[in-house]
Formats: structure tokens, sequence, C-alpha cells
């Protein structure tokens, strides 16, 4: 009778409690949309299914000992895997689209008002009951808005490891959700006329140019912004890697088997913060509410800011591209294309919204820098 | 709630020093871009001539501007044909 009792308690079923059952069902969320909706599975799926592993009962997924524990301190907490991931992503881009037309890097700094504004809402959100967010909670919340996945984990690992789990998911959810987001948007601050706009041909980009062009990066990093340099610098190596032309290998490595297996153990180092005590509360509630005001305030800026270019400019500038300086490459692009086609079926935005696209990454990589040494300790 | 009103003066200052920080940032890359780029596109153009001279060099060396690959073709089938008909 006692060892039945004992088999009894080491059951899952005798040590459920209410709050992992609940993060299960969230988990098997993620799954849902990664799987059926393919909202960024890439990511979505570990991350749903680390959530699983981490609500079993008596299994200790993130106790001392456990898989999921020496996953999250080996790579998130270090900030290694996200600055891994961020390497890839700069094998992965071209600057060309950029270099052509480098007056798109300030769609992607007007595109960073998102980041900032939301900083401010969060600490709004204060005056309501139940919230209590401090100034590093508030920026490593108000860094959806540069809706970059591997910037928003870093920034949130170093600000706010306990809003992480719910940080991650907004972030990716929404980048997930861009499609959806932003056209609205995009068509409330623009008339027909500005949406058919066709742009100028951009310019051939030489290697030398794009060889250049991450190390200088690099340099402004060291010289003004030491604290984004992490970040920076491992994307403009990611870059290098793939401009140089000599290695070729690291470069296909970078940007396929080994952001593949970072985005693996990412998703379920993130989804084991994705616990009852640390996701079930009202606070989660206002960080997705406010990741959705850090997209479309980054949107609308972009947007307004690209007007403010057409007018000045003297080449014609469509302010649909704006939209794309909330970097999530290369979906804002092709959003920004998409909309464009619609009003103009002979208009082809997609190489112009990659420059304000790519030139969002490093205004995200740079503010990102900058909540660091402002308010990191 | 004096606490509230001094967090979000620092959060104001936050935003402003940001976004002044991150246009001054990505202004001056523009002018990186601008001056040292462009110039040094214009001084180190892509070797695209050698790759536009190449095909011309395999049009002599393929006489009259057949290229080798269909001469390749056009040989092994002569030759498969000729096989062929010996049978």
């Amino acid at each position: 009778m006692e060892q039945l009792h004992t088999l009894w308690m080491s059951t899952g079923l005798a040590n459920f409690e209410g709050g992992q059952i609940i993060m299960m069902l969230v988990g098997c969320g993620l799954l849902f949309l990664a799987i059926a909706k393919n909202f960024e599975p890439l990511l979505l799926l570990p991350m749903g299914f680390g959530a699983i592993l981490t609500n079993i009962p008596v299994a200790g997924f993130s106790e001392i000992g456990g898989l999921l524990h020496y996953v999250y301190y080996v790579g998130i907490d270090t900030g290694i895997f996200p600055l891994l991931i961020f390497m890839g992503v700069g094998a992965m881009t071209d600057f060309g689209a950029l270099i052509a037309n480098p007056k798109t890097l300030f769609l992607g700094a007007a595109a960073q008002f998102g980041i900032f504004a939301t900083l401010f809402g969060a600490i709004a959100l204060n005056a309501v009951p139940g919230f209590e967010f401090s100034l590093q909670d508030a920026s490593a919340i108000a860094i959806i808005g540069g809706a970059d996945g591997p910037t928003a984990i870093f920034l949130a690992s170093k600000l706010a490891p306990d809003l992480l789990g719910a940080i991650a998911v907004a972030a990716y959810s929404y980048m997930a959700l861009v499609p959806i987001i932003q056209p609205p948007i995009m068509k409330l601050f623009t008339n027909e006329q500005e949406r058919k706009i066709e742009m100028a041909q951009l310019r051939h980009v030489t290697k030398v140019e794009k060889i250049i062009f991450p190390l200088a990066v690099l340099l402004m990093a060291i010289f003004f912004l030491p604290a984004a340099t992490p970040l920076v610098g491992m994307f403009c190596l990611g870059n290098l890697m793939r401009e140089c032309g000599v290695v070729d290998r690291l470069s296909s490595t970078a940007q396929n088997e080994l952001i593949n297996i970072v985005t693996i153990f990412l998703g379920l180092g993130v989804g084991s913060k994705l616990s009852a005590d640390a996701f079930l509360n009202v606070e989660t509630l206002g960080i997705l509410a406010l990741g959705a005001v850090a997209f479309s305030i980054g949107t609308a800026s972009g947007v307004l800011m690209a007007k403010l270019m057409n007018k000045l400019s003297k080449e014609q500038v469509n302010p649909l591209i704006g939209a794309a300086g909330v970097s999530a490459v290369p979906m804002a692009a092709r959003v920004a294309n998409k909309v464009g086609l619609e009003a103009n079926p002979h208009n082809f935005l997609l190489m112009h919204a990659m420059g304000p696209n790519v030139a969002g990454v490093l205004g995200s990589a740079v503010a990102a820098g900058i909540l660091l040494a402002l308010v990191g300790q | 709630m004096e606490s509230l009103s001094q967090l979000f003066i620092e959060a104001g200052t936050l935003m402003l020093a940001g976004m002044v920080f991150v246009f001054a940032f990505l202004g001056i890359l523009v002018i990186i871009i601008n001056t040292v780029l462009k110039p040094l596109a214009n001084k180190y153009p892509d070797p695209v001539a050698q790759a536009v001279t190449r095909p011309t060099i395999n049009k002599t060396a393929g006489s009259d501007g057949v290229s080798p690959s269909v001469v390749a073709a056009i040989s092994a089938a002569i030759s498969q044909y000729r096989q062929k008909h010996k049978e």
C-alpha cells in the first residue's frame, strides 16, 4: 500500500498544479500558431515545446540540474545565443539597397521612435494599479518595438530577465503579425497618390563598398556606443564573412547550420521562462498591449518620416517604404511591396524597402545599446 | 506618486536622448557612405569588365561566335550518329 502511494505520488497527475496546466496550454497555443498558422515557426515551435517541458511536474527541467536550466544559463543569461543569431542574421543581410540609397537610414532611425515612445507608455502604465515597471523593465519591454527578436531577447536578458518569456513571446508574435498590423497603419497615413509613387532604380553597389560598410559601422559603434558593440560587432562579423568572398564556408555555416542549432536552443531556453508564476500575471497582458503599441508607433513614424523625405528630397520617395524601418527583415519590406502593388500593379518597392528594413536592424541595435548604456547597471 | 513623476522625467529624457542619438549615429553613417564609400566605388569598380570579356575570349576560342558548350553538344551528337550508322 505504501509503495502504491509512492508510485502515485511520482506521477504527473498527482503533482499537477493549475498554473502548470494553463502554461502547458499556452505552450500548445504557441505550437498551434507555429504549425497551423505558420507564425515564426522556427522559434515558436521550440519555444512552445520548451514551455510544455518546463511545466512538467516532478521532472524539474528548469531547476538546477535540469536541461532547460542549463540551456538558459549557458546561452541566454550570458547573452551568447542571441548574439550568435545576430551573427547569422548579419551573414544573411545584404546592405546593397541601403548603400545605394543611404538616406533610407533615416527611415530606419525614425521607426525606432516606436521603442522610445513605448518606454514612456510602459512607465505610464505604472499609474494603473497592479503594474510596477522599473525603468529597466520598461526599456526591455519597449525594445519589442524594434521588431528584432534577438535584440529583444538580448536586452531583456540583461535588463529584465523575469519578463523575458513574455517579451520574447510578444516580440515574435508581433513579428509574425506584421502583415496584419502594418497595412492599416500604412494606409491611414498615406493617400492613394503617394502609394503610387514609383522610385528611381537603385545604383549598382560594388564589392569594395560592401566590404568596407560593416567595418565602418563597427568603427562607429566602437567610437560612439561601445555598449552596442556585442550586437553590432557580431552582426558586422557575419556580414563581413558574407561580403568578403573568401570565407564562404564560414558564412554559409553562420547563416545555416549554426543559426539553426542556436535557434533550437534559444527557443527552448526562452520557453523555459514560460512558467506560471512568471507569465500568468497582469504584467504579461500589459507587455502584450505595449508591444502592439510599439509596433504601430514605429510603423507610423517610419511612414511619416518617408513622407517628409518625399517632400524635401529631389528624388521621389514612396512613403510606404518607411514602414519597413521597423526591421522585421524581410517581412516588413514584403508588406511595403505588397501594399505598393495594390495601389499600382507595376510598382515594385521590394528593393527600395530593403534599405530602410536593414537600416531598422542597425537602428534597433543602436537603440538597444543606448538603453543598455543608460539604464543598465 | 513623486517617484512616478520622476520616472516620467527619466523616461522623457531617455526618449529624447535616444532618438537624438539614433539619428546622429545613422546620420553620420549616411555621411560616411556618401563621402567614403561612394568615391571608393568609383575608384575600385567591380571587375565587371572581366566578366564581360570572358565570353568574348570563349567566342574566339569557339570560332565564329559559337559557344564551346554548343560545339560540344553538336560533336557529341555527330559521334553518336556515326556510331549508330556504323553498326
